[in-house]
């Protein structure tokens, strides 16, 4: 790497940092270039974050050094970086719902005329339309940000940053809630950004991406660095075994090819607004993908079996039995699971614990006269846990503290452990790292190969190419296909998709 | 890799149980201990055994509102109710609790029948109408003061029979049966909400009440559970209340709640939901029952007592949320 | 009056609340009635006594209840003058705040009378009891069951209202009379019973057998603390007096378990309240200033007070 052209705009040499006696950061270092995009990958727990809360201010190092355009840089906060040119577009996106696009860009930093404290809006107003053209993003600087959709907000918050007049940009998975024209669209931003000699750091988990937007990559890996590569260099199984420290010979297992009963039909399904006239079987056994645009109306449709929303128009059959699902309470007992795509909305409970969460859907079956027996409690979520393979501190503690793949984990314990026939997920993956990606995929492979019916909807096509037997495809609302076997591919389903 | 897993384990102790159960309760149990050492200090006759059996029995009513009002705000609700219900179940209970009427178990089963009813209502509205908790219990909390007027038609109802007035007044191997009746039920509840699956969904609806609807729990049931559970104890309370007082008073228990509110706040239960315990609760009850009865045998001027009150409230939830973080 | 008294409130605050009413001017006198708070057994009382007469001498009323809130206490009395009534009566809810309702209804050539309490701003009339007497009375029968030697408890109503400044104030001119007598606590019970026998819990605690007597503000108290003291085995020894002879005070004090309360009459109050308020109205001469006597109440004469 010190072959590459000289004066980095930041340069970090061995920088540490512990928590409580865990080495978070282990001698860690990274070089980064003016008009660069320079990939972070590693699995969740790797130390990207730390580093990326070092170089915004957010923690301290407990050694190294940070060299920011050629000076050295100590006793940083969050105005400082901020003020020499650092910003972070956050997965969590921070905004203020019931301010408007402008008041969010300029929010701690809003002008005054006349008085003190008297806002000035009139210049923010010109100053966000002025910087939105400069992006080329359609958006009205007075909506309000609780109007606007994911992609849109993202967007403000690359305002926002190059406001700031930002020469290194940190984007942490900016493109797990975007649909792929959005993403198309921040691309097109980003190689602009890089014209304009600013450094991009790009924290994301999609290989497709980094193959797509990355110059260089650095790999951390447990704390520690382990290695910097031109991105054209890298391809996707060495980066895997850079990533995991071990090679993971194919990301989605071999199907087997048992087949059995159709054990739930959606006849004519219809919810106005959200879908039409949906139609289709899921058999004991298969894999059945739901796939679409975002907004296509696949999560509605999830949540209607299940009994989140109700079912306006048509049928349900469970084992060719009519049935009425009114809530999810229904659906369990029907022997439906669903895994939402929305891990902390409809997922974890904040302050409850690995155990606790596990058995909310089967706490039943741990029960005696209403009182909960601790260990038929414990010995069920310990062995979902080894059974998962889920990294904990203990059954006691928080769901909230996991990684993102270790959360997704419990919950799919907390389905399993009700026993469900179908099982329904959605987006299984979103925002978990690679390893445990593969593991979610092999897992749905052994339920399926236990004869459970799995439905599942993604955004990302690999998964789908990867693991579905068959593909319904949806778009604004309306099925438009039913595709198996050989008919699967890339291709079909975008077109099926994007047909009105 | 293993290292770091095997550290993290290490660090397993401090994790959601302990804090909850010990930690969280251990800054206000430090008050709690604190203030009673300084009040021992400056009055001798605080700790004695007469003594702490008066506060144990003057605790008992705000105790019992508390605990109930624990409940609902861990599913994230809140109950201004109970004062109001307090006054329908204790004058309920006194018009038919005269000497030579009827046998004890019809005025007890009647305010609690009283309470149920008014809490499931409270429940019932919140869960069909999605209107706040808030609003819908500020809403019964009027109509609850009517209906004591109407039942009582504005005057107290004394001459209760004796088998009644037991209740609040009476002993049991010189224990005075309010405190009887405050030790019975905070057992009751703490397994409630420790070891029933009722209590576990309690945590979960308000941690997460789409996460707790999506794991198949019914919503509506809980909080109609909580907010039923919440009127029987405020009966309980009323009944005690009106059985000490030989009285059914139409304006009794005026303020109530935001006594119960405060010493379940005291206590760690967190107001947006989804954690809290009986233990906290019972210590908050103590605490608020402690300091007034220390200012009282002090005789400190009723105007410095509500300042001292509200300054020790928000120190000791100061307290604990230092302790929390730290 | 079983169900009737909520339902006419009701009646009441509704049509009060409509100023456009067509029967304000009919034959009979119209007569607009704020009182302190129809929570109150003793107004509560004073309000039916006036009901009573009333309808005897064929005026019609309109009663509100203030809820003890003195601002509400001046809506009503702007919408009576609104609603044009011949006469106002007032039970006032404090004695400065509600003082504009007295202006406003002599601004507007409305007479108006105030029962039980007084205001800053002098009304048209005042009907009703020197709560200082009453103070005064209670303490003199402690100092007389003492013999003008002991220790003395005080418990206050809420602090501030007038019937507690005025009670206080009889009670502290009589033991300013006696040295012997000594103040030896005294702090707010609420006008609650239950508030008040906490109180009296806590301090025989802090006094034990120091307490010799406890002078209670009102009955509601004075009940509290004679159950504390009946709990604690200590009644005999403690006399224990308080002020408006509840039904409830009474029993207990046939009982001796209550030494004795001082009478406020309801029944007097309510019905000279009417009949004063109708001289004016008929423009009869009439007495500025009513004054009903309290009268101690003790078991050598309980009989005459209970019904």
């Amino acid at each position: 790497m010190e072959s590459m052209s000289s004066n980095p705009i930041l340069l970090v040499k061995s920088l540490s940092k512990s928590f409580g006696g865990i080495k978070a950061l282990d001698e860690v270092q990274f070089v980064l270039h003016r008009g660069e995009v320079h990939a972070l990958m590693g699995e969740n727990g790797a130390g990207k974050s730390t580093l990326m809360k070092i170089l915004m201010g957010l923690e301290n190092a407990d050694s190294g050094e940070i060299i920011f355009a050629g000076e050295p840089w100590e006793s940083r906060d969050v105005r400082d970086s901020l003020a020499r040119g650092i910003s972070m577009i956050h997965q969590e996106l921070l905004v203020v719902p019931e301010l408007s696009v402008a008041e969010n860009i300029f929010l701690g930093r809003e002008n005054t005329r006349w008085l003190p404290g008297w806002l000035d809006d009139q210049s923010i107003y010109l100053k966000t339309k002025k910087l939105l053209a400069e992006l080329g993003v359609a958006l009205d600087a007075r909506a309000k940000m609780k109007y606007l959709s994911v992609a849109e907000i993202q967007m403000v918050e690359i305002a926002k940053a190059i406001s700031h007049d930002a020469q290194v940009i940190i984007m942490d998975e900016p493109t797990s809630a975007l649909s792929d024209k959005e993403v198309a669209a921040l691309f097109r931003i980003i190689k602009d950004l890089k014209a304009e000699g600013v450094a991009i750091v790009y924290i994301s988990h999609k290989m497709e991406e980094i193959a797509q937007i990355a110059d260089t990559v650095t790999v951390l890996r447990d704390g520690k660095y382990v290695g910097t590569k031109p991105a054209a260099e890298l391809d996707q199984n060495t980066l895997i075994k850079m990533m995991v420290g071990r090679t993971i010979d194919s990301l989605f297992p071999e199907a087997s090819d048992q087949r059995g009963e159709v054990i739930l039909s959606v006849k004519n399904g219809s919810t106005p607004g959200k879908f039409h006239n949906i139609n289709f079987d899921l058999r004991a056994g298969e894999v059945l993908g739901l796939a679409g645009l975002m907004g296509a109306g696949r999560t509605e449709v999830a949540r209607a079996i299940f009994g989140l929303d109700s079912l306006a128009e048509g049928e349900i059959f469970i084992k060719n039995k009519k049935t009425t699902i009114r809530s999810p309470e229904e659906a369990i007992r029907q022997g439906i699971g669903y895994v939402s795509e929305d891990r902390k909305g409809w997922g974890c409970i904040p302050g409850m614990s690995v155990q606790h969460t596990m058995t909310l859907s089967s706490l039943r079956d741990y029960t005696r006269g209403g009182f909960i027996d601790e260990k038929d409690e414990r010995a069920a979520a310990s062995r979902m846990t080894k059974d998962l393979r889920i990294k904990t501190a203990g059954l006691s503690q928080p769901v909230l503290q996991l990684s993102g793949g270790n959360q997704q984990k419990v919950l799919i314990g907390k389905t399993l452990l009700a026993e469900p026939e179908i099982i329904i997920f959605d987006e299984p993956t979103r925002g978990i790292d690679i390893g445990a990606k593969h593991e979610i995929y092999k897992l749905i492979r052994q339920l399926t190969a236990q004869g459970i019916a799995v439905l599942l909807i993604s955004s990302e096509l690999p998964e789908i190419l990867g693991l579905c037997d068959r593909v319904v495809v949806l778009s604004q609302g309306r099925q438009t296909a039913v595709l198996s076997g050989e008919e699967i591919s890339q291709e079909t389903i975008m077109q099926h998709a994007i047909q009105r | 890799m293993k290292e770091t897993f095997a550290s993290t384990i290490t660090q397993a102790k401090n994790t959601y149980q302990t804090r909850v159960h010990s930690l969280g309760v251990f800054g206000i149990l430090l008050a709690f201990v604190v203030i009673c050492a300084a009040l021992a200090l400056t009055t001798p006759r605080f700790l004695t055994v007469s003594n702490l059996t008066i506060i144990l029995t003057q605790v008992s009513i705000n105790a019992l509102l508390a605990f109930g009002v624990t409940f609902v705000i861990i599913t994230g609700g809140i109950d201004l109710s109970l004062g109001s219900m307090v006054a329908v179940t204790g004058v309920s209970a006194a018009l038919f609790a005269h000497p030579d009427t009827y046998p004890l178990m019809v005025p007890l089963g009647i305010a609690l029948a009283a309470g149920v009813a008014m809490g499931g209502f409270n429940g019932l509205v919140i869960t069909k109408s999605k209107v706040p908790p808030f609003i819908v219990t500020l809403g019964t909390m009027t109509i609850g003061r009517g209906l004591a007027l109407i039942l009582s038609k504005g005057r107290p109802i004394s001459n209760l029979s004796d088998a009644f007035n037991f209740m609040g007044g009476g002993q049991v191997f010189g224990i005075p049966f309010p405190i009887v009746i405050l030790v019975v039920i905070f057992a009751l509840c703490s397994i409630l909400l420790r070891k029933t699956i009722w209590g576990r969904y309690m945590y979960a609806v308000g941690g997460n009440e789409q996460a707790a609807r999506a794991s198949g729990i019914s919503v509506a049931k809980v909080k109609m559970l909580v907010y039923a559970l919440s009127g029987a104890l405020a009966a309980l309370a009323g009944i005690v209340l009106t059985s000490r007082i030989t009285t059914g008073q139409p304006n009794a228990g005026q303020g109530f709640e935001l006594d119960a509110i405060a010493a379940a706040i005291i206590g760690g239960t967190s107001t947006s939901g989804g954690s809290g315990t009986m233990t906290g609760t019972l210590i908050g009850a103590l605490l608020i029952g402690v300091i007034s009865n220390g200012l009282d045998l002090l005789n400190v001027t009723s105007y410095y007592q509500e300042v001292v009150m509200g300054v020790i409230i928000i120190g000791a939830v100061v307290l604990d949320g230092l302790n929390r973080k730290g | 009056m079983k169900f009737f008294l909520p339902a006419f409130i009701l009646v009441a605050a509704l049509i009060s609340c409509n100023p456009s009413n067509d029967n304000a001017k009919g034959d009979k006198p119209l007569i607009g009635v704020s009182m302190l708070s129809m929570q109150n057994e003793f107004i509560v009382s004073v309000s039916d006594e006036m009901e009573k007469k009333a309808e005897a001498a064929g005026a019609e009323l309109i009663v509100v209840d203030a809820e003890r809130s003195a601002l509400k206490q001046i809506e009503q009395v702007e919408s009576f003058i609104a609603q044009g009534v011949d006469a106002i009566i007032m039970n006032p809810c404090e004695v400065e705040a509600s003082s504009p309702a007295v202006t406003k209804a002599l601004a507007a050539g409305i007479p108006i009378i105030n029962v039980n309490s007084a205001t800053a701003t002098k009304p048209t009339a005042f009907v009703g009891s020197d709560d200082v007497e009453s103070g005064r009375i209670a303490m003199e029968y402690i100092a007389k069951r003492l013999d003008g030697k002991g220790n003395v408890i005080m418990i206050h109503g809420y602090m501030g209202q007038a019937a507690q400044i005025q009670r206080e104030q009889g009670a502290r001119e009589v033991l300013k009379k006696y040295p012997g007598l000594k103040l030896l606590a005294h702090q707010t019970g609420e006008w609650d019973r239950a508030k008040s026998m906490s109180l009296m819990e806590n301090w025989i605690q802090s006094y034990g057998n120091k307490i010799n007597a406890v002078f209670a503000q009102n009955d509601e108290m004075g009940m509290g603390a004679v159950k504390a003291l009946e709990a604690a085995g200590m009644k005999s020894k403690v006399v224990v007096v308080s002020i408006d002879a509840i039904p409830d005070a009474l029993q207990a004090v046939k009982k001796g378990t209550l030494d004795a309360t001082v009478f406020q009459n309801a029944a007097q109050q309510g019905s000279q309240a009417i009949e004063t308020t109708l001289k004016i109205v008929n423009k009869q001469p009439y007495k500025k200033e009513v004054l009903i006597p309290f009268q101690l109440v003790t078991m050598e004469n309980v009989a005459e007070f209970k019904k």
